[in-house]
Protein backbone atom coordinates (compact mmCIF):
# COMPACT_ATOMS: atom_id res chain seq x y z
CA UNK A 1 0.00 0.00 0.00
CA UNK A 2 2.75 2.37 0.99
CA UNK A 3 4.61 1.59 -2.17
CA UNK A 4 1.47 2.29 -4.17
CA UNK A 5 0.83 5.67 -2.57
CA UNK A 6 4.47 6.64 -3.01
CA UNK A 7 4.15 5.83 -6.62
CA UNK A 8 1.07 8.01 -6.86
CA UNK A 9 2.72 10.99 -5.29
CA UNK A 10 5.67 10.55 -7.64
CA UNK A 11 3.34 10.58 -10.61
CA UNK A 12 1.55 13.67 -9.30
CA UNK A 13 4.90 15.33 -8.94
CA UNK A 14 5.75 14.44 -12.50
CA UNK A 15 2.49 15.95 -13.73
CA UNK A 16 3.26 19.21 -11.93
CA UNK A 17 6.75 19.31 -13.38
CA UNK A 18 5.47 18.71 -16.86
CA UNK A 19 2.83 21.39 -16.45
CA UNK A 20 5.48 23.85 -15.33
CA UNK A 21 7.78 23.03 -18.16
CA UNK A 22 4.95 23.51 -20.61
CA UNK A 23 4.02 26.88 -19.26
CA UNK A 24 6.49 28.40 -21.69
CA UNK A 25 4.21 31.11 -23.11
CA UNK A 26 4.99 30.56 -26.75
CA UNK A 27 4.17 26.89 -26.51
CA UNK A 28 0.83 27.71 -24.90
CA UNK A 29 -0.03 30.23 -27.58
CA UNK A 30 0.91 27.74 -30.25
CA UNK A 31 -1.36 25.13 -28.71
CA UNK A 32 -4.16 27.69 -28.68
CA UNK A 33 -3.62 28.30 -32.38
CA UNK A 34 -3.78 24.57 -32.99
CA UNK A 35 -6.84 23.89 -30.86
CA UNK A 36 -8.98 26.98 -31.55
CA UNK A 37 -7.60 28.30 -34.84
CA UNK A 38 -7.09 31.47 -32.80
CA UNK A 39 -5.91 34.23 -35.15
CA UNK A 40 -5.17 36.73 -32.40
CA UNK A 41 -2.85 34.20 -30.75
CA UNK A 42 -1.26 33.56 -34.13
CA UNK A 43 -0.62 37.29 -34.64
CA UNK A 44 1.21 37.45 -31.30
CA UNK A 45 3.32 34.45 -32.29
CA UNK A 46 4.01 36.04 -35.64
CA UNK A 47 5.19 39.30 -34.12
CA UNK A 48 7.64 37.40 -31.96
CA UNK A 49 8.89 34.72 -34.34
CA UNK A 50 8.83 36.32 -37.81
CA UNK A 51 11.68 38.78 -36.99
CA UNK A 52 13.64 35.99 -35.29
CA UNK A 53 13.17 33.76 -38.33
CA UNK A 54 14.24 36.55 -40.63
CA UNK A 55 17.36 37.17 -38.55
CA UNK A 56 18.06 33.46 -38.32
CA UNK A 57 17.72 32.92 -42.08
CA UNK A 58 19.78 35.99 -43.00
CA UNK A 59 22.65 35.30 -40.69
CA UNK A 60 25.74 34.95 -42.81
CA UNK A 61 23.97 32.88 -45.44
CA UNK A 62 23.25 33.61 -49.06
CA UNK A 63 19.73 34.76 -48.22
CA UNK A 64 19.17 38.47 -48.63
CA UNK A 65 16.66 40.31 -46.42
CA UNK A 66 13.81 39.97 -48.93
CA UNK A 67 14.21 36.23 -49.46
CA UNK A 68 14.64 35.73 -45.74
CA UNK A 69 11.38 37.59 -45.11
CA UNK A 70 9.55 35.53 -47.73
CA UNK A 71 10.81 32.34 -46.14
CA UNK A 72 9.84 33.63 -42.69
CA UNK A 73 6.32 34.23 -44.04
CA UNK A 74 6.21 30.81 -45.64
CA UNK A 75 7.35 29.27 -42.36
CA UNK A 76 4.68 31.10 -40.36
CA UNK A 77 1.93 30.03 -42.78
CA UNK A 78 3.07 26.42 -42.28
CA UNK A 79 2.99 27.04 -38.54
CA UNK A 80 -0.67 28.04 -38.88
CA UNK A 81 -1.50 25.02 -41.03
CA UNK A 82 0.28 22.49 -38.86
CA UNK A 83 -0.31 23.98 -35.41
CA UNK A 84 -2.69 21.17 -34.42
CA UNK A 85 0.16 18.67 -34.71
CA UNK A 86 2.33 20.62 -32.26
CA UNK A 87 2.94 18.64 -29.09
CA UNK A 88 4.45 20.65 -26.24
CA UNK A 89 5.69 17.56 -24.45
CA UNK A 90 7.98 16.75 -27.38
CA UNK A 91 9.40 20.10 -28.34
CA UNK A 92 9.18 23.71 -27.32
CA UNK A 93 7.55 26.20 -29.70
CA UNK A 94 10.90 27.56 -30.84
CA UNK A 95 12.29 24.08 -31.54
CA UNK A 96 9.17 23.09 -33.47
CA UNK A 97 9.23 26.31 -35.47
CA UNK A 98 12.96 25.83 -36.07
CA UNK A 99 12.32 22.46 -37.76
CA UNK A 100 9.62 23.98 -39.97
CA UNK A 101 11.94 26.83 -41.00
CA UNK A 102 14.70 24.32 -41.70
CA UNK A 103 12.38 22.34 -43.98
CA UNK A 104 11.26 25.51 -45.79
CA UNK A 105 14.89 26.44 -46.35
CA UNK A 106 15.71 22.99 -47.73
CA UNK A 107 12.79 23.16 -50.17
CA UNK A 108 13.72 26.69 -51.19
CA UNK A 109 17.31 25.66 -51.89
CA UNK A 110 16.09 22.74 -53.97
CA UNK A 111 13.73 25.00 -55.92
CA UNK A 112 16.66 27.34 -56.57
CA UNK A 113 18.81 24.45 -57.73
CA UNK A 114 15.93 23.54 -60.07
CA UNK A 115 16.06 20.00 -58.83
CA UNK A 116 12.76 18.27 -59.26
CA UNK A 117 10.92 18.07 -56.00
CA UNK A 118 9.56 14.57 -55.97
CA UNK A 119 9.30 14.81 -52.25
CA UNK A 120 9.15 17.68 -49.78
CA UNK A 121 11.49 18.16 -46.86
CA UNK A 122 8.50 17.92 -44.53
CA UNK A 123 7.99 14.31 -45.64
CA UNK A 124 11.69 13.44 -45.69
CA UNK A 125 12.13 14.63 -42.13
CA UNK A 126 9.09 12.83 -40.80
CA UNK A 127 10.40 9.84 -38.93
CA UNK A 128 7.08 8.82 -37.46
CA UNK A 129 7.99 9.88 -33.94
CA UNK A 130 4.76 8.88 -32.28
CA UNK A 131 6.82 6.68 -30.06
CA UNK A 132 4.96 5.86 -26.83
CA UNK A 133 8.16 4.85 -25.01
CA UNK A 134 9.50 8.35 -25.42
CA UNK A 135 10.30 9.85 -22.04
CA UNK A 136 9.15 13.44 -22.04
CA UNK A 137 10.36 14.16 -18.52
CA UNK A 138 13.95 13.43 -19.48
CA UNK A 139 13.41 15.45 -22.61
CA UNK A 140 12.18 18.42 -20.55
CA UNK A 141 15.26 18.34 -18.36
CA UNK A 142 17.48 18.16 -21.43
CA UNK A 143 15.68 21.13 -22.88
CA UNK A 144 16.38 23.28 -19.84
CA UNK A 145 20.00 22.14 -19.76
CA UNK A 146 20.47 23.05 -23.40
CA UNK A 147 19.13 26.53 -22.80
CA UNK A 148 21.39 27.07 -19.80
CA UNK A 149 24.50 25.52 -21.28
CA UNK A 150 24.21 27.25 -24.62
CA UNK A 151 24.67 30.55 -22.83
CA UNK A 152 28.03 29.37 -21.46
CA UNK A 153 29.56 27.91 -24.61
CA UNK A 154 32.93 29.40 -25.52
CA UNK A 155 32.52 31.74 -28.51
CA UNK A 156 34.61 29.58 -30.86
CA UNK A 157 32.34 26.60 -30.24
CA UNK A 158 29.21 28.69 -30.64
CA UNK A 159 30.56 30.08 -33.90
CA UNK A 160 30.90 26.62 -35.41
CA UNK A 161 27.47 25.50 -34.21
CA UNK A 162 25.89 28.68 -35.54
CA UNK A 163 27.40 28.10 -38.99
CA UNK A 164 26.01 24.60 -39.05
CA UNK A 165 22.51 25.48 -37.89
CA UNK A 166 22.02 28.94 -39.34
CA UNK A 167 23.52 28.24 -42.70
CA UNK A 168 23.02 24.52 -43.07
CA UNK A 169 26.74 24.16 -43.77
CA UNK A 170 28.52 20.81 -43.70
CA UNK A 171 31.55 20.36 -41.48
CA UNK A 172 33.97 20.63 -44.39
CA UNK A 173 32.29 23.81 -45.64
CA UNK A 174 32.64 25.29 -42.17
CA UNK A 175 36.29 24.32 -42.06
CA UNK A 176 36.89 25.96 -45.44
CA UNK A 177 35.05 29.11 -44.49
CA UNK A 178 36.72 29.62 -41.14
CA UNK A 179 40.11 28.53 -42.47
CA UNK A 180 40.37 25.85 -39.79
CA UNK A 181 41.49 22.23 -40.18
CA UNK A 182 38.55 19.84 -40.39
CA UNK A 183 39.76 18.10 -37.23
CA UNK A 184 39.53 21.36 -35.28
CA UNK A 185 35.97 21.97 -36.51
CA UNK A 186 35.02 18.45 -35.53
CA UNK A 187 36.56 18.68 -32.08
CA UNK A 188 34.82 22.02 -31.42
CA UNK A 189 31.53 20.44 -32.39
CA UNK A 190 32.27 17.46 -30.17
CA UNK A 191 33.11 19.68 -27.19
CA UNK A 192 30.01 21.81 -27.71
CA UNK A 193 27.70 18.81 -28.03
CA UNK A 194 29.22 17.26 -24.93
CA UNK A 195 28.42 20.36 -22.95
CA UNK A 196 24.93 20.36 -24.40
CA UNK A 197 24.45 16.80 -23.18
CA UNK A 198 24.23 15.12 -26.55
CA UNK A 199 25.29 11.58 -25.86
CA UNK A 200 27.88 10.17 -28.19
CA UNK A 201 27.72 6.65 -29.53
CA UNK A 202 29.89 4.06 -27.79
CA UNK A 203 32.33 4.03 -30.71
CA UNK A 204 32.71 7.80 -30.61
CA UNK A 205 33.27 7.75 -26.86
CA UNK A 206 36.06 5.20 -27.37
CA UNK A 207 37.63 7.45 -29.97
CA UNK A 208 37.65 10.35 -27.55
CA UNK A 209 39.05 8.37 -24.66
CA UNK B 1 11.76 -5.99 -31.88
CA UNK B 2 15.44 -6.44 -30.98
CA UNK B 3 17.36 -3.30 -30.15
CA UNK B 4 19.02 -1.57 -33.06
CA UNK B 5 22.79 -1.99 -32.82
CA UNK B 6 24.31 0.15 -35.53
CA UNK B 7 23.67 3.87 -35.55
CA UNK B 8 24.59 6.88 -37.62
CA UNK B 9 27.37 8.88 -35.96
CA UNK B 10 26.59 12.10 -34.13
CA UNK B 11 27.95 14.23 -36.96
CA UNK B 12 25.44 12.69 -39.35
CA UNK B 13 22.56 13.32 -36.93
CA UNK B 14 23.75 16.89 -36.46
CA UNK B 15 23.81 17.47 -40.23
CA UNK B 16 20.35 15.90 -40.43
CA UNK B 17 19.03 18.20 -37.73
CA UNK B 18 20.66 21.24 -39.32
CA UNK B 19 19.22 20.31 -42.71
CA UNK B 20 22.45 19.99 -44.67
CA UNK B 21 22.21 16.36 -45.76
CA UNK B 22 21.22 15.49 -49.28
CA UNK B 23 17.61 14.21 -49.57
CA UNK B 24 18.64 10.56 -50.05
CA UNK B 25 20.93 10.65 -46.99
CA UNK B 26 18.18 12.31 -44.95
CA UNK B 27 15.73 9.57 -45.96
CA UNK B 28 18.19 6.94 -44.70
CA UNK B 29 18.49 8.72 -41.33
CA UNK B 30 14.70 9.11 -41.05
CA UNK B 31 14.30 5.40 -41.77
CA UNK B 32 16.79 4.52 -39.02
CA UNK B 33 15.09 6.91 -36.58
CA UNK B 34 11.79 5.13 -37.14
CA UNK B 35 13.32 2.02 -35.55
CA UNK B 36 15.60 3.68 -32.98
CA UNK B 37 14.18 5.53 -29.94
CA UNK B 38 17.71 6.36 -28.75
CA UNK B 39 18.61 8.26 -31.90
CA UNK B 40 15.15 9.87 -31.89
CA UNK B 41 15.89 11.34 -28.46
CA UNK B 42 19.30 12.50 -29.65
CA UNK B 43 17.75 14.13 -32.70
CA UNK B 44 15.22 15.94 -30.53
CA UNK B 45 18.08 17.30 -28.45
CA UNK B 46 19.90 18.42 -31.60
CA UNK B 47 16.69 20.05 -32.85
CA UNK B 48 16.36 21.78 -29.50
CA UNK B 49 19.84 23.28 -30.00
CA UNK B 50 18.55 24.71 -33.30
CA UNK B 51 15.42 25.96 -31.52
CA UNK B 52 17.47 27.68 -28.84
CA UNK B 53 19.76 29.27 -31.42
CA UNK B 54 16.63 30.56 -33.17
CA UNK B 55 15.18 31.87 -29.91
CA UNK B 56 18.44 33.69 -29.10
CA UNK B 57 19.14 35.05 -32.54
CA UNK B 58 19.12 38.74 -33.27
CA UNK B 59 15.67 39.72 -34.54
CA UNK B 60 15.49 41.64 -37.81
CA UNK B 61 12.30 43.63 -38.17
CA UNK B 62 9.97 42.62 -40.97
CA UNK B 63 8.04 44.92 -43.33
CA UNK B 64 4.99 46.68 -41.88
CA UNK B 65 2.56 44.76 -44.07
CA UNK B 66 4.25 41.40 -43.48
CA UNK B 67 1.74 40.29 -40.86
CA UNK B 68 -1.36 41.52 -42.71
CA UNK B 69 -0.03 39.78 -45.82
CA UNK B 70 0.13 36.50 -44.00
CA UNK B 71 -3.18 37.01 -42.13
CA UNK B 72 -4.91 37.55 -45.47
CA UNK B 73 -3.64 34.18 -46.62
CA UNK B 74 -4.65 32.14 -43.59
CA UNK B 75 -8.23 31.40 -44.65
CA UNK B 76 -7.24 30.55 -48.18
CA UNK B 77 -4.47 28.20 -47.07
CA UNK B 78 -6.97 26.44 -44.86
CA UNK B 79 -9.20 25.66 -47.80
CA UNK B 80 -6.63 25.50 -50.56
CA UNK B 81 -4.44 23.07 -48.65
CA UNK B 82 -3.67 20.24 -51.02
CA UNK B 83 -5.00 16.93 -49.76
CA UNK B 84 -2.39 15.63 -47.38
CA UNK B 85 -1.13 12.51 -49.01
CA UNK B 86 -2.44 9.53 -47.17
CA UNK B 87 0.81 7.71 -46.92
CA UNK B 88 -0.60 4.45 -45.66
CA UNK B 89 -3.26 4.19 -48.31
CA UNK B 90 -2.47 1.90 -51.13
CA UNK B 91 0.80 0.98 -49.49
CA UNK B 92 2.10 -2.28 -50.87
CA UNK B 93 0.76 -5.33 -49.13
CA UNK B 94 2.59 -8.32 -47.73
CA UNK B 95 4.89 -9.23 -44.87
CA UNK B 96 7.91 -7.38 -46.04
CA UNK B 97 6.05 -4.06 -46.01
CA UNK B 98 4.52 -4.43 -42.59
CA UNK B 99 6.84 -2.53 -40.31
CA UNK B 100 8.25 -0.05 -42.77
CA UNK B 101 8.77 3.64 -42.01
CA UNK B 102 5.76 5.60 -43.38
CA UNK B 103 8.19 7.70 -45.41
CA UNK B 104 9.48 4.63 -47.26
CA UNK B 105 5.94 3.32 -47.79
CA UNK B 106 5.04 6.70 -49.26
CA UNK B 107 8.03 6.66 -51.61
CA UNK B 108 7.22 3.14 -52.72
CA UNK B 109 3.60 4.03 -53.31
CA UNK B 110 4.37 7.25 -55.16
CA UNK B 111 6.96 5.85 -57.49
CA UNK B 112 5.35 2.46 -57.88
CA UNK B 113 7.78 -0.28 -57.31
CA UNK B 114 9.59 -1.58 -60.32
CA UNK B 115 12.05 -4.29 -59.46
CA UNK B 116 15.00 -5.09 -61.61
CA UNK B 117 16.87 -8.34 -61.18
CA UNK B 118 20.60 -8.06 -60.69
CA UNK B 119 21.05 -11.75 -60.08
CA UNK B 120 18.80 -14.71 -59.32
CA UNK B 121 18.61 -13.75 -55.65
CA UNK B 122 19.00 -9.99 -55.71
CA UNK B 123 16.69 -7.33 -57.10
CA UNK B 124 16.65 -3.58 -56.86
CA UNK B 125 14.10 -0.78 -57.20
CA UNK B 126 15.06 2.86 -57.42
CA UNK B 127 13.23 5.43 -55.33
CA UNK B 128 13.37 8.86 -56.91
CA UNK B 129 14.03 11.74 -54.52
CA UNK B 130 15.12 14.28 -57.10
CA UNK B 131 18.86 14.44 -56.77
CA UNK B 132 21.92 13.33 -58.66
CA UNK B 133 24.68 12.89 -56.18
CA UNK B 134 23.14 10.01 -54.29
CA UNK B 135 20.81 7.31 -55.47
CA UNK B 136 18.20 5.89 -53.19
CA UNK B 137 16.99 2.33 -53.73
CA UNK B 138 15.51 -0.74 -52.16
CA UNK B 139 17.50 -3.93 -52.39
CA UNK B 140 15.89 -7.26 -51.79
CA UNK B 141 17.84 -10.48 -51.23
CA UNK B 142 15.96 -13.78 -51.28
CA UNK B 143 15.99 -15.86 -48.10
CA UNK B 144 19.41 -17.49 -47.92
CA UNK B 145 20.44 -15.81 -51.14
CA UNK B 146 23.51 -13.68 -51.55
CA UNK B 147 24.21 -10.47 -53.35
CA UNK B 148 27.11 -10.58 -55.77
CA UNK B 149 30.41 -9.43 -54.30
CA UNK B 150 30.69 -5.76 -55.03
CA UNK B 151 32.88 -2.84 -54.28
CA UNK B 152 31.86 0.73 -53.82
CA UNK B 153 32.77 3.56 -56.05
CA UNK B 154 31.33 5.92 -53.51
CA UNK B 155 29.89 5.92 -50.04
CA UNK B 156 27.17 3.35 -49.40
CA UNK B 157 24.65 3.56 -46.58
CA UNK B 158 22.34 0.64 -45.88
CA UNK B 159 19.39 0.53 -43.49
CA UNK B 160 17.84 -2.90 -42.88
CA UNK B 161 14.04 -2.64 -43.23
CA UNK B 162 13.02 -6.27 -43.10
CA UNK B 163 14.74 -9.55 -42.29
CA UNK B 164 18.47 -9.62 -41.75
CA UNK B 165 21.68 -10.17 -43.63
CA UNK B 166 25.30 -10.80 -42.87
CA UNK B 167 28.66 -10.22 -44.44
CA UNK B 168 32.22 -10.86 -43.36
CA UNK B 169 31.89 -8.17 -40.67
CA UNK B 170 28.72 -9.17 -38.90
CA UNK B 171 24.97 -9.76 -38.88
CA UNK B 172 22.61 -6.85 -39.44
CA UNK B 173 19.04 -6.60 -38.24
CA UNK B 174 16.04 -4.35 -38.72
CA UNK B 175 16.91 -0.69 -38.22
CA UNK B 176 20.69 -1.14 -38.34
CA UNK B 177 22.43 1.70 -40.15
CA UNK B 178 25.53 0.51 -41.96
CA UNK B 179 28.07 2.77 -43.62
CA UNK B 180 30.57 1.46 -46.14
CA UNK B 181 33.41 3.58 -47.42
CA UNK B 182 34.44 3.59 -51.08
CA UNK B 183 36.67 0.69 -51.99
CA UNK B 184 35.18 -1.69 -49.46
CA UNK B 185 34.35 -5.08 -50.96
CA UNK B 186 31.75 -7.29 -49.37
CA UNK B 187 29.27 -10.06 -50.11
CA UNK B 188 25.98 -9.66 -48.25
CA UNK B 189 24.03 -12.86 -47.58
CA UNK B 190 20.41 -12.89 -46.40
CA UNK B 191 19.47 -14.99 -43.39
CA UNK B 192 18.27 -18.46 -44.36
CA UNK B 193 14.62 -18.24 -43.33
CA UNK B 194 13.54 -14.77 -44.43
CA UNK B 195 14.22 -12.52 -47.31
CA UNK B 196 15.96 -9.25 -46.57
CA UNK B 197 14.87 -5.80 -47.70
CA UNK B 198 17.26 -2.88 -47.32
CA UNK B 199 17.15 0.77 -48.09
CA UNK B 200 20.38 1.88 -49.67
CA UNK B 201 21.96 5.16 -50.52
CA UNK B 202 24.74 5.03 -53.06
CA UNK B 203 26.98 7.87 -53.97
CA UNK B 204 26.74 8.11 -57.70
CA UNK B 205 30.00 7.53 -59.52
CA UNK B 206 31.24 9.93 -62.13
CA UNK B 207 28.95 9.56 -65.07
CA UNK B 208 30.52 8.78 -68.41
CA UNK B 209 28.72 9.24 -71.67
CA UNK B 210 28.90 7.08 -74.72
CA UNK B 211 29.03 3.37 -74.99
CA UNK B 212 30.45 2.83 -71.53
CA UNK B 213 27.83 4.86 -69.71
CA UNK B 214 25.80 1.77 -68.91
CA UNK B 215 28.68 0.38 -66.91
CA UNK B 216 28.65 3.36 -64.66
CA UNK B 217 25.13 3.09 -63.46
CA UNK B 218 25.86 2.30 -59.81
CA UNK B 219 23.37 -0.53 -59.73
CA UNK B 220 25.20 -2.19 -62.54
CA UNK B 221 28.47 -1.80 -60.74
CA UNK B 222 27.85 -5.10 -58.98
CA UNK B 223 30.43 -7.50 -60.23
CA UNK B 224 28.98 -10.83 -61.31
CA UNK B 225 30.29 -13.69 -59.21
Amino acid sequence: MIAASNKMSFDANKVVMLAEARSDNWSQLLMKVGADRDKAAFAVLFDHFAPLLKGFLMKGSALGPERAEELAQETMIKVWRKADSFNASKASASTWIYTIARNCRIDWLRREAKSSRDIEAEDIYDFGDENPSFNSLVQMRNRDKIRENLAFLPPEQLEVLAKIYFEGKTHSEVSLELGLPLGTVKSRIRLALNRLQVRMTAAEARQDA
Amino acid sequence: MPEVRLHPNTDALLDYSAGSLSPAQAVAISAHLFYCPGCQAKTRTLNAIGGNLLANTEAVSVAVDCLSDVMAQLDTVDTALPEKREINNAAPQGDRWKNLPPLVKGLVRDSGISWRHLSSSLRVARLPVGERRFELALHQIKAGGSAPAHDHRGLEITVVLHGSFSDDEGVYHQGDYITREPGHIHTPVATANTECVCLSVLEAPIRLVGRFSRLFNPFLSFMPV
